[in-house]
């Protein structure tokens, strides 16, 4: 008898005792207007619908709550853009809520900025401090002298602060987000005549064509897009979906590709072209497509001489012979799909590059097809140029300007420095920051007034793209406020309120929550019918309005007039002879720009492509690093026309040799214990680059050069470097 | 194999194809399951606590090199070696083909983790802390292990017995998709499917008859309960 099946006979007790602790079944989901002990028995978990804010794809949560605290997050499946999926930062979003470095009443500052002293005070004193800087601002009548700077905010909470600013007096209100899509309007703008984003119907195109798109870690909705990816592959019966790759440095996205294109950083944009040259010169484009938007191949075909096949491979570094089967395989398989991303955009020569990557999709007719680009049902106007927006801020405030800025979110460690922000900021007589953790812009601020976390505030998300049909996530709180802390927006109708006159008018609610249910009412229309007090519990009870309206009647569309994209070659910053590598800066998977450093599960998460946990690295090609005699681990100095940094270096195979990649998200000075002076911030190197002396967000196009210091690198993996069974023991 | 005396025999299916490696699983589980969080010593010393890891191998040489992602977690063996090395058994074989793990028998020998051929098992080297108020997040369904305790994946076995019991409670048996651990619920992509294998129509039970099935490392006899699906296409290495 096997010694298994002997216990067998024992092992009921023993699961038994394993499960030690109350069995606790799951309610239905509730709207946390219910009273507390209506419908919910103790030791009983309960489930809330909720919004996921990490990013501003917006997914839809569920929280699982027992005895009043969060327990699980999990993704809400009556949310059409993750259908119950979450990625890994959304999971983490808990420890955001019970981390242990909270800001848990507000501050004010009592040594020099940056030493991280605070007096504690209260509220009254905290909002008193604010009103009386903008009361001085009214007084002198220099309300411009107010800038707000947060990232782009979406539904009743842009409503508000732009309500806020207006009625106060001020134009200067930034949104800014180093990742913000404003490229991707901007190209649409001009190719299509409408800012809308692209909604790519992934999961039903059979040949997908990334350049540089990152879906899966966070381009534009990364779970709804992840989860069609899934279903490209392996969710139709006979069809297989491909996905060829191009980019100098294979992505987490890359990784799952069919076939990788390591093309030279900058030629993306010109090796479209060289396709789309192909593609006509063969006549494998669709005529109805090219008719239906205005455009003449033999035109086109003129047009585009300049990228011969023989050029474009030359620019890009690639094999012409697979250019070309690149290009037949994408003109010949329907629908086919291409897509930009932000290593792309983020050129000198970003915005046409992002436009002749649409050119592509025109010429294969697949706009407003079934596995092609639809327009994104997602808020269809955003910013389009904020980079120039926060120049002119830097300006402002550099010539002393603006006297308060109040700052949501952390620009001191997510903007580049290249920009001059933070000098910039430095100047500033008095800053307002309502993080929750003592951040990078926190520490330097002069006042704290300290945001909920996110499971414990009230809120609309408008995801940001990633659907057809308009959606409306709903926050609710799903725990009691741990602290004394205040909701962002309420803290600045209370400040309206306390400034009076035509500001405190111009927000007749009680709290921002009425706010929020009448923005809401106004978005249901007359179709919600006669309560809308039972309306608004249903809808927070499945976590939003997802009703499906109109959106459907758009269409995108070549716009008439539109010029051809003409990338040209792309500049980079820095000399090649003292610089000789090419910088890429991408979103850490785990951290994005940063925002997800405080939580120690995303630390220790270990880095998809490095296995690397609880720290930053450089990644350099093995020949590039025999080259310059650097090891796995040793500790490095990378070194830009901008600045300098230290950080362990990475073997990564999956790189141009010509090319080093460092992932954004650490090097925090503040942001709690698990943040706080962990790996380095590559924006560091980042170099300003202009078109036409404008400068552009060109953060991919700087030149390095990297020197081994030591072996002492002190970087640490979670895997063997090269995985630990071989691979093909195991069959993959 | 052994008779079975339970109508559930859980397993899962892993889809190589359909799995980007994006780590979200690998957090869900932690998140579930009150796994400690572990600092960089910790994991310096190949102590990380993870029930859930992927896998990433390197295959080829720039620039026609390729990744591979490989989800691993225990494999809930029917012939499994942890089993029988354990002098108190702790480590057992359920009906339901579940590998269980009795914590509070644990004497921490180490021997099931010495055994274990996949390495999924993680023992307790340190006691794990949560500072407050981080301990909210605790769930109240599963123990906090204490120093000195292997521990391992449960496929979320508190899920399972929620299930199981609301199922009774019906007087029905439990229905397919209704129960999924942490991480296959979570997975953007689908690539992880649960369910009961000994339900010939439960989507895992139809997956894992797929041609592209594999076990993994077949050949040491393990009969692991999860299959994994090829990668398919992949044409260009
Ligand atoms: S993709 Fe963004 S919104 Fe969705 S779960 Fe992840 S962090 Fe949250
Ligand atoms: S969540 Fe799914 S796609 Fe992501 S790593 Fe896990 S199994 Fe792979």
């Amino acid at each position: 008898m096997k010694r298994r099946t002997f216990l067998q006979l024992g092992t009921m007790t023993a699961a038994a005792s394993w499960l030690s602790g109350c069995r606790s079944a799951n309610e239905k989901l509730i709207p946390y207007l219910t009273p507390p002990d209506e419908g919910v028995t103790p030791g009983m978990a309960v489930y809330y619908a909720s919004s996921c804010r990490f990013c501003p794809a917006g997914c839809g949560i569920l929280v699982r709550v027992s005895e009043g605290r969060a327990k699980k997050i999990e993704g809400n499946p009556a949310h059409p853009l993750n259908r119950g999926k979450l990625c890994a930062r959304g999971q983490a979003v808990v420890q955001e809520l019970y981390h242990p470095d909270r800001v848990t009443q507000p501050l004010k500052r009592s040594g020099p900025r940056g030493s991280g002293q605070f007096t504690r005070i209260s509220w009254e004193e905290g909002l008193a401090l604010l009103t009386e800087q903008l009361g001085k601002l009214q007084r002198e009548r220099a309300t411009d002298r107010l800038a707000l700077v947060t990232p782009p905010l979406r539904g009743t909470l842009a409503e508000l602060a732009a309500g806020f600013m207006r009625s106060f007096g001020s134009p200067r209100h930034l949104s800014y987000e180093l990742l913000g899509p404003d490229w991707l309007r901007t190209a649409a703008r001009r190719s299509f005549g409408q800012p809308s984003l692209p909604y790519y119907d992934i999961a039903e195109t059979r040949y997908l064509l990334s350049f540089g798109a990152d879906f899966v870690e966070y381009h534009l909705s990364p779970v709804q897009y992840g989860f069609a990816f899934g279903r490209m592959r392996q969710g139709r019966d006979t069809v297989r979906g491909h996905f060829t790759y191009v980019g100098g440095r294979m992505s987490l996205t890359a990784a799952s590709a069919d076939r990788w294109m390591a093309a030279r950083p900058g030629s993306e944009g010109m090796l479209a072209l060289g396709i789309a040259r192909l593609i006509l010169a063969e006549s494998l484009f669709d005529a109805g497509s090219l008719t239906a938007n205005g455009l003449r191949a033999d035109d086109l075909l003129r047009r585009l001489e300049a990228y011969d096949l023989d050029r474009v491979a030359h620019l890009s570094g690639l094999r012409q012979d697979v250019i070309a089967e690149v290009a037949r395989e994408f003109a010949t398989t329907r629908p086919a799909l291409a897509m930009a991303g932000e290593p792309v955009a983020f050129q000198t020569n970003g915005p046409d590059a992002v436009r002749a990557v649409q050119l592509l999709n025109v010429l294969v007719g697949n706009l407003n097809r079934p596995g092609g680009i639809y327009p994104d049902a997602g808020e269809t106007t955003g910013p389009e140029d904020s980079f120039a927006e926060l120049l002119s801020l830097v300006d402002r405030m550099l010539g002393d300007r603006i006297s308060v800025v109040m700052v949501h979110g952390d620009p001191v460690h997510a903007v580049p420095p290249a920009t001059g922000f933070q000098e910039a900021l430095a100047r500033v007589p008095f800053i307002a920051s309502f993080s929750s953790l003592l951040d990078d812009t926190a520490l330097q601020a002069d006042l704290v007034l300290p945001d909920h976390a996110a499971l414990e505030s009230w809120g609309d998300v408008i995801p940001l793209a990633g659907t057809r049909e308009p959606v409306i996530g709903l926050m609710q709180p799903v725990v009691t406020p741990l602290y004394d802390t205040r909701q962002f927006p309420e803290v600045l109708m209370a400040t309206a309120r306390g400034l009076g006159g035509t500001m405190a008018a111009a927000f007749p609610y009680q709290s921002y929550l009425e706010m929020l249910k009448s923005s809401i009412k106004k978005r249901v229309g007359p179709a919600g019918g006669g309560d809308f007090e039972v309306v608004w519990v249903d809808l927070l009870r499945q976590g939003g309005l997802f009703k499906a309206n109109n959106g459907q009647g758009k269409s995108l569309r070549w716009a008439a007039g539109a010029t051809l994209p003409d990338p040209g070659e792309p500049r980079f910053a820095g000399d090649e002879k003292q610089f000789p590598l090419h910088l890429q800066v991408y979103p850490s998977t785990a951290f994005l720009d940063g925002r997800g450093a405080p939580l120690p599960w995303l630390q220790q998460l270990p880095d998809p492509m490095t296995t690397v946990v609880w720290d930053s690295w450089v990644e350099l090609n093995p020949e590039t690093a025999v080259w310059l005699g650097i090891s796995f681990g040793d500790l490095v100095e990378v070194t830009s026309p901008q600045g300098s940094l230290r950080l362990p270096a990475v073997i990564y195979p999956g790189i141009r040799p010509d090319t080093v990649a460092i992932p954004l998200g650490q090097g925090h000075h503040g942001g709690g214990r698990y943040a706080k002076g962990r790996g380095a911030n590559p924006l560091a190197l980042v170099a300003l680059m202009g078109i036409n002396r404008e400068p552009q967000p060109a953060w991919n196009a700087t030149m390095v050069r990297v020197t081994r210091i030591s072996e002492k690198g002190e970087l640490v993996t979670a895997g063997n470097p090269q995985g630990s069974y071989r691979s093909e023991l195991i069959e993959i | 194999m052994e008779k079975m005396t339970s109508p559930y025999r859980w397993g899962m299916v892993v889809d190589l194809d359909r799995c980007t490696g994006c780590g979200a699983c690998v957090v869900a589980c932690q998140a579930e399951n009150n796994v400690g969080i572990c600092g960089k010593r910790e994991i310096a010393e190949g102590r990380d606590m993870h029930w859930l890891r992927i896998e990433r191998f390197w295959v080829g040489e720039y620039p026609n090199v390729r990744v591979r992602f490989l989800p691993v977690l225990c494999q809930h063996c029917h012939d499994a070696p942890c089993e029988p090395v354990c002098p108190v058994y702790a480590s057992y074989h359920n009906p339901e083909g579940l590998n269980g793990q009795v914590y509070n028998r644990c004497v921490g020998t180490r021997y099931c983790g010495n055994n274990c051929p996949y390495a999924v098992r993680v023992f307790n080297f340190y006691s794990h802390e949560w500072p407050k108020p981080l301990d909210n997040q605790l769930s109240p369904d599963i123990t906090v292990r204490p120093r000195g305790v292997m521990e391992k994946c449960t496929f979320c076995i508190q899920r399972i017995r929620r299930a199981r019991e609301d199922a009774e409670g019906e007087g029905r048996k439990i229905r397919d998709g209704e129960v999924q651990p942490a991480c296959a619920q979570t997975c953007p992509t689908e690539a992880l499917v649960f369910g009961n294998l000994a339900d010939p129509r439960s989507r895992a039970a139809r997956l894992s008859r797929s041609p592209r099935g594999f076990r993994l490392l077949e050949h040491l006899g393990t009969h692991p309960s999860i299959t994994y699906l090829k990668g398919g296409g992949r044409e260009h290495v």
